[in-house]
């Protein structure tokens, strides 16, 4: 960085927005995806956008790369730093700027935590619907990036289903202000467009979100399962079936032992192989016209006992328990690889079985908990980082499981992006001619290539592109 | 000095690095940055550790000594990371590197060395600040006198005196119990020991109290003194074992806390460290005790005298001890009008003698507290900590506020007076 460039920066942003010793960035190394580090030069931590435009201004003119960060939970390695360049982080920016309660929308600053915004509503009868299992912690603005799901997003939809308006700090500094809540934009959709672009063609600084009102009635029961094969195809009979919970998890031995023995305790019974976790919402007629059914399913499938949740509080424990799955995991070993792969609900029992294997045949520890209903599958594999031939084999067994998944016709990433992680693996699933179309949209809003580079489009479709189709 | 040592290696690599615990964090709150929070500090732990990080760096002294040890990332954090110990070590593995400046070390070696190793020192400590409160000479002091000035009187000699080694139990003798008197509750909260012993021995328990025990070593602890810690929670552990193997009551959280854990604090020595486990399973928080053993003739005897109350959670009481429920239910039996405090269990910014050494940031994290306490609409608020109750004090005074700031055992005595006149 060139010298009198961080003065310029703190006189932007003040001295606390920005943040330059070794020590301090080393904090910021990773994100949720700890098997790859990169150091950053700068982090900068704007208020609001006109200091988020400032420092893009000063960093574009620098050529400095630039990364956003919601809070660094992402699992696929999006918030991961790149050599030389800036992170800039959105924890300072955590104000709810406004609630429309008769047009049911709100707007918010980037880094406003995803349940703050739920809590910050539910007074009016609403709330904010995707709900990733990180939601005490992720940002809606790494939720844009990612465009995030969670347990209830089979009934509601993942986030870009959610997003109304933007207001985005280009590449350059500039703004563009989205942020006016239409349903039917006029032109091409950009704030779609920008929904999941993993911090590639812009950063939002403030989002629109849709607010929806809580459900007179929620039920939520647990079937346990002796087989997670059964627990499966019970999910798999409940599409087929046509029915439509809000919310359909699935979790196995493993999970559930390291859940038990957390502080989100649920009362899963251990000795179960699997619980499927199933929430229906809506009228009382509604809720029953789900929940009678999907039970007959569970015991047709060989449930041994389905137990419903008797009040609000026990409902609340359930779905902690559910969402502490992936932190609990902590307690096996150091370190957690949370796969994301979406497979053919028709085809549930078969990939997690195969997952398994994949991970057993190299010595792994491997657990599933899973939105079901989506066919999002999650296999976890336990690790420790220092062991760098444990590291191999966990690297190995996730481009395993890939492989499978795409074979059997499903895709990279259900909800935790691409990222680092699967840049690779954009190849498997898309012809050269569409990643050239990909990077085409990406260089119309950053023809530099400085937001988030060598992230999600594998670094050489790119460059041919460059190459072959580029006049300078 | 192997790097290993400086931190509690094996307890830092419980962390997956998940972030689930970064909102609740009072210290990320205020700077959003990722090494003032506890996933950031576990990380800059761990790079110590493996040496990517030299202990000496100022910048992970300043996080460190940042962080005001509330252990609310405890309670959110599902892998079970104990980030208590990991503070409690990487502070002690600092002052083994790290030099402070002259007037620092001076301050810790009197304070943790000399006055809160002696009664006399402490008493001693007590009037002069009385004295200079009363005075005014706090405020010629300047800086260095600030705390003095916003701190709450201490009260007179008079409220200062020693619990009296044995008191007996009122009307049927139903057991036996010893009480922990503290350095600084006795000095600063007599009134709260004296309403600690009178509903102890109300509600029929013969209340000892060992002589010439001075501190637990909770405050050592949490600073970075752990040899200071060893010495006097075994000082602790004798005194205590002399009064039989009655349960010990702590009316203070911070302290509870700690005696609670003295088997992992004596670790490394198997026969304290069995003797530590012993004396630690005997600690019980005073509502804890009191709510497994209340009589019926409590209930219902509060009206509104002591008008809406609002329980606020000290962190060493609901994350250190996961005591949540007693307290809230001790105070509506004896039939207080209670209504709850939005965040309760988030840091009031006291943490021990954090709120002297650094102000401003106590300040800081106790704005969030005063605002939700007004919301709650009450005009009492109780708490179970003494840093915590200074911190209410002079925090709401300053606030502009008009409130009461009592003790749970200050409101079961006044309870207990109204049900059996005297
Ligand atoms: C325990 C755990 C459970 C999880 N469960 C789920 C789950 O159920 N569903 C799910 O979908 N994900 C889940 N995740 C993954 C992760 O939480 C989500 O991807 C989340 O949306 C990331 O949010 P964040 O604020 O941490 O963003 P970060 O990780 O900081 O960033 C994510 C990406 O968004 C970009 N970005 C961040 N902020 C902005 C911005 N303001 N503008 C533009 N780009 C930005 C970053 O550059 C990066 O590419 C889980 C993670 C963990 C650790
Ligand atoms: S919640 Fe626990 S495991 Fe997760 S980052 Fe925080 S300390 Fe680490
Ligand atoms: S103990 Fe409190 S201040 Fe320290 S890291 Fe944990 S939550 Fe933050």
């Amino acid at each position: 960085m060139r010298a009198g460039v961080l003065e310029e920066l703190r006189a932007a942003l003040g001295p606390a927005g920005v943040i330059a010793d070794p020590t301090r960035l080393l904090a910021y190394e990773c994100d949720g995806l700890a098997l790859l580090r990169q150091k950053p030069a700068v982090v900068l931590l704007p208020r609001n956008t006109e200091e988020c435009a400032r420092a893009m201004r000063i960093l574009h003119r620098e050529k400095i790369p630039v990364v956003g960060r919601g809070a660094g939970t992402g699992l696929s390695g999006g918030a991961t730093p790149v050599d030389g360049g800036a992170l800039v982080g959105f924890a300072r920016m955590r104000d709810v700027l406004e609630v429309n309660v008769a047009d049911r929308y709100a707007r918010v600053q980037a880094g406003v935590v995803n349940v703050d915004l739920t809590l910050a509503v539910e007074k009016h009868g609403l709330f904010y619907a995707p709900d990733p299992s990180s939601q005490a912690a992720c940002t809606i603005g790494g939720n844009v990036g990612e465009n995030s799901g969670g347990p209830h997003c089979f009934k509601h939809g993942a986030t870009t289903r959610h997003i109304l308006g933007l207001v985005i700090v280009r590449d350059d500094g500039s703004v563009l202000d989205l942020a006016l809540p239409r349903p039917d934009p006029d032109g091409f959709d950009l704030v779609g467009l920008f929904v999941g672009s993993e911090g590639m063609f812009g950063l939002a600084t403030e989002v629109t979100v849709r607010l929806v009102p809580t459900p007179p009635v929620t039920e939520t029961f647990l079937a346990i399962f002796t087989d997670l094969d059964a627990a499966c195809d019970a999910v798999s009979d409940s599409i087929a079936a046509h029915l439509e919970p809000s919310a359909l998890e699935i979790l196995d031995r493993l999970t559930i032992e390291a859940v038990e023995d957390s502080v989100f305790a649920a009362g899963y019974p251990r000795e179960a192989e699997a619980v499927l976790l199933v929430e229906a919402e809506g009228t009382e007629v509604e809720v029953e016209a789900t929940l009678a059914p999907m039970k007959a399913i569970a015991l047709r499938r060989g449930a041994i006992d389905v137990r419903r949740a008797r009040s609000a509080a026990e409902r609340k424990k359930l779905w902690a328990g559910r969402k502490g799955a992936f932190g609990a995991m902590g307690r096996i070993a150091p370190d957690l690889y949370v796969a994301d792969v979406v497979v053919p609900r028709t085809k549930l029992r078969e990939l997690v079985a195969q997952s398994t294997r994949i991970a057993r045949e190299r010595r792994l520890k491997l657990a599933n908990v899973f939105h079901a209903g989506d066919g999002n599958l999650h296999p976890n594999i336990s690790y420790d980082r220092r062991d760098k031939d444990e590291v191999r084999r966990v690297l190995e067994a996730s481009d395993e499981i890939m492989k499978v998944v795409v074979a059997a016709g499903g895709s990279l990433t259900g909800e935790h992006g691409v990222g680092l992680e699967k840049q690779e693996f954009m190849s498997l699933v898309f012809e050269e001619r569409d990643l050239h179309a990909m990077c085409r949209v990406r260089e119309a809003w950053d023809p530099a290539h400085l937001l988030n580079p060598g992230k999600l489009i594998p670094v050489h479709a790119c460059r041919e592109m460059r190459g072959t189709e580029r006049p300078k | 000095m192997n790097p290993q040592e400086l931190v509690d290696y094996t307890k830092s690599l419980d962390c997956i690095h998940c972030g689930l615990c970064l909102r609740t964090c009072p210290t990320y709150q205020l700077t959003g940055a990722e090494s003032s929070s506890p996933r950031g500090r576990i990380y800059l732990m761990r790079a110590v550790a493996e040496g990517e990080l030299a202990a000496t760096a100022p910048e992970y002294r300043e996080e460190l000594d940042f962080c005001l040890a509330c252990r609310h990332c405890e309670s959110v954090c599902p892998a079970g990371v104990r980030f208590g110990e990991l503070i409690e070590s990487a502070r002690s593995g600092v002052e083994k590197v790290q030099r402070r400046g002259f007037l620092a070390r001076t301050a810790r070696r009197i304070g943790f060395g000399t006055v809160l190793r002696s009664r006399a020192w402490l008493s001693l400590t007590a009037t002069s600040m009385r004295l200079a409160q009363r005075t005014g000479a706090a405020r010629l002091l300047g800086k260095l006198g600030r705390p003095l000035v916003e701190m709450s009187t201490v009260p007179p000699k008079s409220e200062r005196a020693p619990l009296p080694a044995t008191t007996p139990a009122v009307g049927p003798r139903r057991g036996e119990v010893a009480m922990l008197e503290g350095c600084a509750m006795r000095e600063l909260f007599g009134r709260v020991n004296r309403a600690t012993v009178e509903v102890l021995t109300g509600i029929g328990f013969e209340t000892k109290v060992p002589q010439g025990h001075v501190c637990c070593g909770a405050l050592h602890a949490h600073n970075g003194d752990l040899d200071g810690a060893r010495e006097l929670a075994r000082d602790t552990i004798e005194r205590f074992e002399a009064t039989g193997n009655a349960p010990v009551i702590v009316n203070s959280a911070g302290c509870g806390a700690h005696m609670k854990a003295y088997a992992h604090l004596l670790k490394d020595d198997a026969a304290w460290r069995e003797r530590g486990a012993r004396f630690s399973a005997r600690v019980k928080d005073f509502s804890e005790f009191v709510a497994a053993e209340m009589p019926a003739d409590f209930a219902g005897t509060l009206g509104d005298e002591l008008g809406t109350l609002t329980y606020d959670d000290p962190c060493h009481l609901c994350h250190g001890q996961q005591v949540r429920a007693q307290p809230r239910t001790v105070l509506e039996r004896c039939g207080a009008k209670r209504v709850d405090l939005p965040d309760s269990e988030a840091c009031c910014g006291s943490a021990g003698i954090y709120s002297m050494l650094r102000p401003d940031d106590s300040k800081a994290v106790f704005a969030k507290k005063a605002a939700a306490f007004r919301s709650s609409g009450a005009q009492t608020l109780v708490t179970a900590n003494p840093g915590c109750h200074m911190q209410w004090e002079s925090g709401l005074a300053r606030e502009g506020v008009k409130a009461r700031v009592l003790h749970v055992a200050e409101v079961l005595a006044a309870a207990l007076r109204k049900a059996r006149p005297r």
